[in-house]
């Protein structure tokens, strides 16, 4: 994609001294009143690394915990509280809101030649109430924690004596923030896109977060209205779950999945757009299938709003229900498939750089491999009823939302972090700690799978023996993961201080984020960008005529 | 940290849940014990699947990411293509034919599981589940068993399952059989189990604190073993007060175990240790003890510890309470179909547990 304005020299150094979105102004009014969409994205980026590192943290916990069968570290109340706080804090705060919220916010105006978001105001909104469910979470660990799963299944969510109704209201406010993030991503993509730039010249990652925006639109309504009606239920006591009082536990599970399976798909789909990008820059090569891909997330999107019964195979449902719930549940297996084949396909025969970002984009690849066919094992009906809430689903979805989804975002985080911050980090470092992840992750996670076939149930505060050696073996997988992490995060903070001067563009892409200088000034772009040529059609770059990046 | 890790583990509480699980051929699931091999079956098939496709994406990943590697910064890709029909119907009809067969052969085998033939249905358990414990009534028995459960081997089994308070689920991995337990309704699963032993029954819907502790063993005998004229879950040696304490310390260990310590130490509940005072004749003398009547009207009374307070407590808790803190915050399950016999052999366990004077 080229423009036909005369756009800067795309692989010099940045200009010295040239004011840009970090430096037009300072103080921290300028960054906690900013309308800026890049700033917003910063702030969240900020965000939503605290709350993965304490997400992760409470991980560490539960994993040092496992390591004997009857427990080393706290007793079952306080193991419960820890698994809860990690999978509330990674799922609501961290995994939701972090692609779209920061990256998202950051390129997705770049990409589309646009100076901001169509709604800024909204969009600190969605900040500052991202802010505030995470700061209610907070308050609830305080209040003496909750220890009811994030799923806060009816009617333990309901008679148990702790902070539910906090961490309830939280993921209520959490949910408007996602809401509105949606909401505002759906019009900067209708009416904010640069001339030129047709749906069908549209990046992928844009169309992903498309799609993602409709499904935040639409589902988180769902959890809204859930999560409020158990507080209603534990404050005025309405029967609509419990039993006792003539409610129904089953419903609870009904609401709680309709929303939470698409939730899956807004926290996958935008690492999906992430990797369509990033395969198809570092390759150099324009996406294989690009509308395939383009509808595929479209699909996935319409398609994830009706197989939430799969979460519920073993409730009792109907075998009426059964039946179209895995139907449609081995549909979606389909659209996914096409991507990763798709991904691979763009490899093929490409000119494939070796740099971190995409050694991160390789390590989901083959994660999301791993993590996408075992969903297959699990959409089968009479496998899932032995499968179901043991060890095989905890590894399956971790095979998607951490070992994909944040592998994903930290590809996406290395591959615009030059552009963010205008410096490049070591990357030396940046291959060594994506190999120790990599490595760390399925350490941690292949042992859970066999010990989940054997039929080990999960949310275990102690466990029988015959489970020992596989959860061993995982605590230290995930001692070596969370040592690739701390390296990470070392080697970024550490770039933004010694890291040397990133180019103009890094990558060679040729979507208009890279086509602007680095970093970004206020408005994006000096002169408004208009495209004239398809989507990633790298014959418009002479590589020749650039520098050698550094590295 | 480290001599956190290396410390022995303390013994777990319960019943006895040592057996190891057996293998099966693959090393993936533990080793069937009922009749639904259709589960092994599409679970390998898939297994098998899943590992071809791995192999094909990941070998053709690795073998672009060898060959096409960039070596200068200005490498072009060796090829341009963005299309190619035939592959890409390929790649989506192939898979689609794939998992209609996985539907479809997990859909027949969950019917399997969700039909409950008459066989079974006349031969019908109940399991109540309760934080956090496991009850057993057998068709045609009248005692019921806690936390362990005796199937007769080749002898199709329906549960109806029932549950008072939360959710649980009844998870047996050896038999592949799972399902949730609902407060406010039935459920039910049916299994035939092929193979003498003992096996693991999980909770497997997270329920509260002790969701983890809520275990039972499942005993599958022979039918002689399960029809001897006493049967094996109404064992009951009480003929002199030292094999009845002994029973008692099994039950105990069941059933009591998670709330009531032996040593002091305070629980949910308090503990058994010097319940009863041993005197210097060999007499046992019950302790004082405050407790709100609320039989009475809720008033304070001193009482002092007799079999008959006992066996009223277990059978009605809230009767008359211990006014200590925490135990008058929290509420104790009733037992009320363990009969006296067996609470008369937790009083002989009890007493072993005395004070002396």
């Amino acid at each position: 994609m080229t423009t036909n304005v005369p756009v800067i020299d795309s692989h010099a150094a940045p200009v010295a001294g040239r004011k840009n979105f970090l430096n037009c102004s300072s103080g921290f009014l300028s960054w906690a009143g900013t309308l800026d969409h890049k700033r917003i994205g910063i702030m969240y980026l900020v965000g939503v690394s605290l709350a993965f590192l304490a997400g992760g943290l409470f991980a560490l916990l539960v994993r040092l915990h496992l390591w004997k069968p009857d427990g080393m570290l706290f007793d079952n109340v306080q193991y419960n509280q820890i698994f809860t706080l990690h999978g509330a804090f990674m799922v609501f705060i961290f995994v939701i809101p972090a692609i779209p919220g920061s990256l998202g916010n950051m390129v997705l105006p770049l990409m589309l030649g646009a100076k901001d978001v169509a709604l800024p105001r909204l969009n600190l909104l969605s900040f500052y109430l991202w802010l505030a469910g995470a700061l209610m979470a907070t308050l609830a660990i305080v209040l003496g924690g909750f220890d009811t799963g994030w799923t806060f299944y009816a009617p333990y969510s309901l008679y148990t004596d702790q902070a539910v109704v906090t961490i309830g209201l939280a993921v209520f406010v959490l949910g408007f923030s996602s809401i509105f993030t949606g909401l505002n991503f759906i019009v900067t993509v209708h009416k904010l896109r640069a001339p030129g730039l047709t749906w069908f010249r549209m990046p992928l990652f844009v169309w992903a977060i498309y799609a993602t925006a409709i499904l935040q639109v639409l589902a988180t309504p769902v959890l809204g209205i859930t999560v409020l009606l158990v507080a209603f239920e534990r404050l005025y006591h309405i029967g609509i779950f419990d039993p006792r009082l003539g409610g129904d536990p089953v419903l609870f599970e009904h609401f709680f999945w309709f929303y939470s399976h698409p939730a899956v798909y807004i926290m996958v789909l935008p690492a999906f757009g992430i990797v369509s990008e990033l395969v198809s820059v570092h390759s150099r090569k324009p996406l294989f299938g690009y509308k395939l891909i383009a509808f595929s997330s479209l699909a996935i999107a319409i398609i994830s709003f009706l197989v939430w019964g799969h979460h519920m195979f073993t409730s009792g449902q109907s075998t009426y229900a059964l039946f179209a719930f895995s139907f449609l549940t081995f549909f979606v297996a389909i659209p996914t498939a096409i991507k990763e084949f798709s991904w691979v396909a763009t490899i093929w025969k490409g000119s494939i750089a070796l740099n971190a970002p995409m050694l991160y984009t390789l390590a989901f690849l083959i994660i999301f491999a791993i993590g996408g066919l075992t969903g297959v094992i699990l959409g089968a009906l009479n496998v899932d009823i032995h499968l179901h809430d043991t060890y095989f689903v905890v590894a399956h979805f971790h095979y998607v939302m951490m070992g994909s989804i944040a592998l994903a975002f930290f590809a996406g985080l290395h591959h615009w972090w030059p552009k963010m911050f205008g410096v490049m980090y070591n990357e030396t470092l940046a291959k060594i700690a994506c190999g120790i992840i990599f490595v760390g992750f399925n350490t941690t996670f292949i042992p859970q799978f066999i010990m989940g076939s054997r039929g080990m149930p999960r949310r275990y505060a102690t466990y029988v023996p015959d489970y020992m050696g596989f959860h061993q073996a995982s605590t230290i997988g995930a001692m070596v993961l969370g040592a690739g992490v701390a390296l990470m995060v070392f080697y970024l903070v550490a770039s933004l201080f010694q890291g040397k001067k990133a180019m103009q563009n890094q990558w060679g892409g040729v979507t208009l984020d890279w086509l602007t200088p680095t970093p970004p000034p206020l408005e994006n772009f000096d002169e408004a960008p208009v495209v004239t040529t398809e989507v990633y059609d790298y014959s418009t770059l002479d590589y020749k005529a650039m520098q050698t990046p550094v590295a | 940290m480290f001599a956190l890790l290396i410390q022995d583990p303390v013994n777990i509480n319960g019943p006895d849940r040592s057996p190891q699980q057996a293998v099966d051929a693959y090393g993936q699931l533990t080793k069937l014990a009922s009749t639904f091999s259709h589960v092994d079956g599409l679970f390998y098939f898939t297994y098998a699947v899943c590992i071809f496709f791995f192999v094909l994406i990941v070998g053709v990943l690795l073998f672009s990411v060898v060959k096409y590697r960039r070596k200068t910064w200005d490498q072009l890709p060796a090829s341009n293509t963005t299309h190619n029909t035939p592959l890409e119907v390929v790649w989506t009809v192939i898979p689609l034919i794939i998992v209609m067969i996985m539907f479809a052969w997990g859909y027949m085998g969950a019917r399997d599981m969700t039909v409950v033939p008459l066989e079974a249905s006349r031969n019908t358990y109940k399991a109540s589940a309760k934080q956090w414990n496991w009850t057993f009534h057998y068709p045609n028995h009248p005692v019921a068993s806690y936390n362990e459960v005796w199937l007769e081997v080749g002898k199709p089994v329906q549960f109806l399952l029932e549950s008072s308070d939360v959710l649980h689920a009844f998870y047996l991995p050896a038999m592949r059989v799972k399902r949730d337990v609902i407060p406010g309704r039935y459920q039910s699963v049916w299994f035939t189990p092929t193979t003498v032993g003992e096996y693991h029954l999980f909770c497997a819907e997270y329920c509260g604190k002790d969701h983890s502790k809520m275990y039972a063993k499942v005993h599958v005998v022979d039918t002689a073993t399960f029809n001897a004229p006493q049967r094996p879950w109404d064992q009951w040696e009480d003929s002199t007060p030292e094999l009845a304490a002994k029973s008692g310390a099994n039950l105990y260990s069941q059933l009591c175990i998670a709330c009531h310590s032996v040593n002091g130490t305070p629980g949910v509940g308090p503990s058994w240790k010097g319940l009863f005072i041993k005197n210097a004749d060999g007499t046992y003398t019950g302790r004082q003890r405050e407790v709100i009547d609320n039989t009475d009207g809720g008033k304070r009374k001193t009482i002092t510890v007799d079999d008959a307070y006992i066996i009223e407590s277990v059978h009605l808790p809230e009767a008359k309470k211990v006014a200590e803190e925490p135990y008058v915050r929290n509420a104790m399950t009733a037992f009320p179909d363990l009969d006296e016999r067996k609470v008369r052999g937790l009083i002989e366990y009890m007493k072993t547990l005395a004070d002396t004077k």
